[in-house]
């Protein structure tokens, strides 16, 4: 930071607006980017080997985090607004204060926060905040989604509770617009959940997945519930192993030859000890595939199929590196980190607004690929099927398909055409496009459809070259469906809505670039041929799959309403699903995941909700 | 009839008021009341009448010229078994003897931990009445039994009622008898099945620790609310969103209500009383759950079976359905697993008679419909139907009360049906197929549906005589 001088906040304001043309290095010499002391995994981790302590880079010390004009005390920026609020005391403890000229934040006593001054609550605030600011960077950036990705909810701040109470949880929260990290005694000594990278990691996954496609929360499929947990535990992989030096302590603590691939196993096997007591990130590492899961309820245990397959394909990269392309295992590593961060985020833009499985998401995967590496000379495509494959995400059928020769980009057929400029430029033309076009597009005549979201994300691939900018345009109706028969129990005779929809993504010539649909049961009037009789057919069987979904929550106890009161809630009689009235039509939605603990996947006994008196 | 033991469950609503004579001519008779309380508001008065009855009509005049009731029974402390106990109301009643659970004992060393579950509990919920703030109705139902009525009984159970008759309470545990209690009554032997002294291993379980470790730490963090403090709200989220966010945090003191509350009912006072060769079981709202196990929150049930099978394992004369028949007070044979504990211990005490022979034990259910969905479990109430005599066929009864009554509309009282082994399947049952089924008496459908508003106005009382057993 040799050449690093003071500036005035007008000049940092107007460097700010020009970031998006400088590189990091750049941004750092600038003070764009200021370093903030944070835990690389958790205090404990810290105290057993100070090497792996805190978030430094190879040269530099602490975690970057982006300047901006609105930094404030609590630590308060445009995203987040940290609240120190603990239901158990009812207690709002001091926020930690903000110094622009020190460029730190302090303390209540007014000392600098760093890691020679952890001990106080304060020091934790500013650990959570620098971690969910950079997280949420890592997701926008090019390498990322290439955009600004929203909240769920309306407003643009989410707030974040470090000290939300006692218990072994930690959450994200829709409805409060909030993650809450709690703290507990284990074996003597007070963990604090929201010390915890991995934790936060996680938790944010959840509130920017819920950014990302906002409906999803909304199902009863255990699927989509289990996506969710992927996000999340994706994050926390991708992020720790972004940190160079823990990339190469990883290596250096592995015995064998450095060079040699047969050693990746080796670090894998590391990587696993060395963040034992996390049981997100242990669980990429495991054979398990669609099959082993099969039936099962508990949203985390199925997600460790894609998670393993997930980091089945890191490992895939790194061996490539190694093996043919020469690299060492720390260079390996940050190539195929790097390729990673592409390969796992990107295609999240692609996905369907509603009910996600991991076929869904191998396949966008698998798109985002072969649109930013068309030509793919290193055989990645083929490298990334082949696990899919294997964990049975694919069957042999997408298989076949990804292998036939196709054209890369598609036409879109429409009846009345518009200029892609012209529907990307407000949600009113993006509605008068998809009404134009009903027939084309598959929706039916008699439903109103809605837009969901309408962006454009200018995504970049590798060596930090732009892809074509994408616009991408999600839309989705919904159809009603009764409860009806004996299956439904107490909700029999109601009515619930199935939802339906899609996501189009145009490049910026108005080719599409992908199209995920989720289709109904009706289409528009009269005849569409093969694509919509199959389109039908799937809808139909979306419809069976979602009453029979319903069917089984409600034989299983799972659905139940939030026990709550101005003074809090009731998490331990959380039903997994919750259910709400809207228009006449009930609507279910996932319950936020709480308890860190092991978690019973089948409990046992009646609802857990049942109150003794 | 001056031979035949009497049990009277009176009609309290939702709750128990049980009064048991055992024939003694010298003193005519021995006198016992097993609980007082309701889920009926104090405008009821539903307990006032029938504690005034038992005083006028019922209980023997002492010497002094109060009435004797040398018995007092206090299971635990759910308002709907001791809101009753009222300093008022028992003004003219001269108690022999108090017998109250250990777990209410303040002293008791393996209670320490309960108690304090109770206490952040009471806390917890003590703040929420203070404040006014509105509840589900579940949640509504689990305040009251910490409201501040209930803390005065539990405070007149142990200090002014005992004080009123110049006596001292035990605190009684399994193992304990009346003889050992300094009761004596002839040809006659009280035994305490429940609770085990060690409250805290049987009851909490070692999975609590953590968590009241937490909150005790420097002598408890846990809220303690003042006005002020409730204006307090951060600089940087807004006064909705942070009232939002408050409601939505999760609440250790409504947990602790909850897990409290079910070790209130595991922590009943459970007495058998031995009786001329007959056997009569007092559970108090005692549950059950999928077996014992050490270090384990445990229900009751399960813990009586592994530590007083001997006493327990014979058919009874008579039970009183705990819990105003839920589904998980009775062990009954809802586990697939016929060799299950839960089914072994129904069996063992309600045996279902053999080829064509009648039952003869009988039963009393003190319950309200229509409080909560699933208390009483109907699909519970048939079985016991099928094991006992006293039995009644309501569906008649119900078409007399009201001629537009369709069982097949009737949504009121479910039974949760579950399976205990493999998957969980709760589920739940209307009316429907069941009314018509015989069930033991019940003080609901027997007092004629009496509506809150006439309860208390007349008192209504179910009666079981039981005749000593005939000499072999």
């Amino acid at each position: 930071m040799g050449i690093r001088r003071k500036t005035t906040k007008a000049t940092r304001m107007r460097l700010y607006a020009a970031s998006q043309y400088l590189n990091l290095s750049t941004e750092k010499e600038l003070g764009l980017q200021i370093p903030f002391d944070v835990y690389l995994q958790d205090p404990l981790v810290a105290e057993e080997d100070p090497r792996y302590g805190f978030n430094d880079g190879s040269k530099d010390k602490g975690l970057f985090v982006r300047w901006e004009p609105g930094l404030a005390d609590g630590p308060t920026s445009a995203r987040f607004a940290i609240v120190d609020y603990n239901g158990d005391t009812g207690k709002l403890l001091p926020m930690a204060k903000w110094n622009e000229r020190k460029e730190k934040f302090l303390d209540s006593q007014g000392e600098v926060i760093d890691r020679d001054n952890l001990e106080s609550m304060q020091f934790h605030q500013v650990n959570v905040w620098a971690t969910v600011q950079r997280t949420l960077d890592f997701f926008e950036q090019g390498q990322g989604l290439g955009r600004r990705i929203p909240w769920g909810f309306e407003g643009n701040r989410l707030i974040v509770v470090p000290h939300a109470g006692y218990g072994k949880n930690a959450f994200y929260d829709r409805r409060s617009k909030s993650l809450q990290f709690y703290y507990f005694d284990h074996e003597g000594q007070r963990v604090y959940t929201c010390l915890s990278a991995d934790i936060i990691h996680h938790e944010l996954g959840h509130a920017i997945l819920d950014g990302i496609r906002p409906h999803f929360i909304e199902s009863t499929s255990v699927q989509t519930g289990a996506f969710h947990e992927f996000v999340g535990d994706l994050s926390a992989i991708l992020l720790l192993l972004r940190n160079n030096r823990f990339r190469r302590l990883l290596v250096e603590d592995t015995d064998g030859d450095l060079a040699g691939a047969a050693h990746l196993a080796s670090i894998a096997e590391q990587f696993g000890s060395t963040v034992k007591g996390e049981p997100y990130l242990r669980t990429a590492l495991n054979k398990k595939k669609m099959s082993s899961v099969a039936g099962r309820r508990e949203p985390h245990l199925v997600s460790e199929v894609m998670t393993g397959a997930m980091f089945d394909i890191l490992l895939s990269f790194a061996k490539h590196f190694i093996e043919d392309r020469k690299r060492t295992a720390p260079q390996a590593f940050w190539h195929a980190i790097e390729r990673m961060q592409r390969t796992a985020i990107q295609p999240l833009d692609l996905l369907p607004p509603v009910d996600v499985t991991f076929r869904d998401y191998a396949l966008a995967v698998l798109r985002a690929d072969e649109l930013s590496n068309p030509t793919d000379p290193h055989g990645h495509f083929e490298r990334m099927a082949k696990v899919f494959v294997e964990r049975e995400i694919l069957d042999a059928e997408d298989a076949a398909a990804l292998r036939e020769p196709r054209y890369l980009y598609d036409r879109l057929h429409t009846a009345v055409f518009h200029d892609v400029d012209d529907l990307s430029r407000s949600r009113a033309a993006a509605y008068r496009f998809l009404d134009d076009n009903r027939k084309q597009l598959l929706i039916p005549a008699d439903h109103d459809v809605i837009v969901a979201d309408l962006y454009d994300a200018n995504k970049l691939t590798r060596q930090g070259s732009r892809l074509p900018r994408q616009i991408i345009l999600v839309y989705l109706w919904r159809e009603s469906l009764m409860l009806e028969g004996e299956r439904f129990g107490k909700l029999a005779g109601n009515k619930t809505s199935m939802l339906c929809g899609g996501t189009l993504v145009f490049d910026q010539n108005g080719a599409v670039v992908s199209w995920f649909r989720k289709p109904g049961t009706r289409v528009n009037g009269e005849t569409h041929g093969k694509a919509g009789k199959e389109e039908l057919a799937e809808g139909e069987e979306r419809r069976d799959r979602i009453l029979d979904n319903i069917a089984d929550n409600v034989r299983r106890g799972r659905i139940g309403v939030a026990l709550e009161s101005e003074r809090g809630m009731l998490g331990t009689r959380m039903p997994p699903l919750t259910m709400r009235e809207d228009d006449g039509a009930l609507r279910f939605e996932i319950t936020p995941h709480l308890s860190l603990a092991e978690v019973h996947e089948e409990s046992k006994g009646g609802p857990r909700w049942e109150i003794s008196s | 009839m001056g031979d035949q033991l009497l049990v009277r469950s009176y009609n309290v609503g939702c709750g128990d008021c049980i009064y048991v004579c055992i024939p003694h001519a010298a003193k005519k008779g021995f006198h016992i009341l097993i609980d007082c309380g309701s889920k009926e508001s104090a405008r009821s008065k539903c307990m006032r009448r029938s504690i005034e009855h038992l005083e006028q009509k019922v209980l023997p005049t002492t010497t002094g010229g109060k009435k004797r009731l040398d018995l007092l029974v206090v299971t635990h402390r759910h308002e709907d078994h001791i809101k009753g106990f009222d300093p008022k109301f028992f003004k003219n009643i001269k108690i022999g003897h108090i017998w109250i659970t250990k777990a209410m004992d303040k002293k008791h060393p393996q209670a320490k931990k309960s108690l304090k579950l109770h206490s952040l509990a009471s806390t917890a919920m003590e703040q929420i009445e203070k404040a006014g703030l509105a509840l589900s109705p579940e949640l509504e139902g689990l305040a009251s039994l910490y409201s501040i009525a209930n803390k005065g009984a539990t405070e007149a159970l142990t200090k002014e009622l005992p004080d009123l008759s110049g006596i001292k309470p035990d605190f009684v545990f399994a193992g304990q008898t009346s003889d050992d209690l300094g009761v004596k009554v002839p040809r006659t032997k009280i035994h305490v099945l429940a609770p085990e002294q060690d409250i805290d291993g049987y009851y909490l379980g070692k999975e609590a620790d953590a968590t009241l470790r937490g909150l005790d730490k420097a002598n408890t963090e846990f809220r303690k609310v003042t006005k002020a403090e409730e204006g307090d709200r951060p600089a940087n989220i807004s006064e909705a969103d942070f009232r939002n966010l408050r409601s939505r945090l999760l609440s250790n003191g409504l947990a602790f209500a909850v897990d409290d509350s079910k070790i209130q009912n595991n922590v009943s006072t459970v007495l058998l009383i031995e009786w001329r060769g007959r056997r009569l079981l007092f559970v108090g709202d005692a549950e059950w759950d999928e077996g014992y196990e050490e270090g384990k929150k445990n229900a009751s049930w399960n813990v009586m079976w592994k530590e007083r099978k001997a006493l327990l394992n014979a058919s009874v004369d008579f039970l009183k359905v705990g819990h105003h028949g839920s589904h998980n007070a009775t062990p009954w044979n809802r586990h697939e697993d016929k060799d299950h504990e839960v089914n072994q211990i129904f069996d063992a005490i309600l045996p279902r008679p053999k080829g064509k022979k009648k039952p003869t034990a009988q039963c009393l259910v003190s319950t309200k419909r229509k409080q909560y969905d699933t208390i009483p479990d109907a699909e519970l109430l048939v079985e016991l139907g099928t094991r006992v005599k006293n039995t009644r066929n309501y569906l008649e009864n119900f078409k007399k009360q009201d001629p537009d009554f369709d069982p097949d509309q009737e949504i009121y009282n479910y039974s949760v049906r579950k399976l205990y082994s493999g998957e969980d399947t709760p589920r739940e049952v209307g009316d429907k197929g069941w009314l018509d089924k015989d069930q033991p008496w019940r003080t609901d459908m027997e007092s004629a549906f009496k509506s809150s508003e006439d309860m208390g106005n007349t008192v209504e009382f179910v009666d079981v005589k039981i005749k000593p057993k005939a000499k072999a």
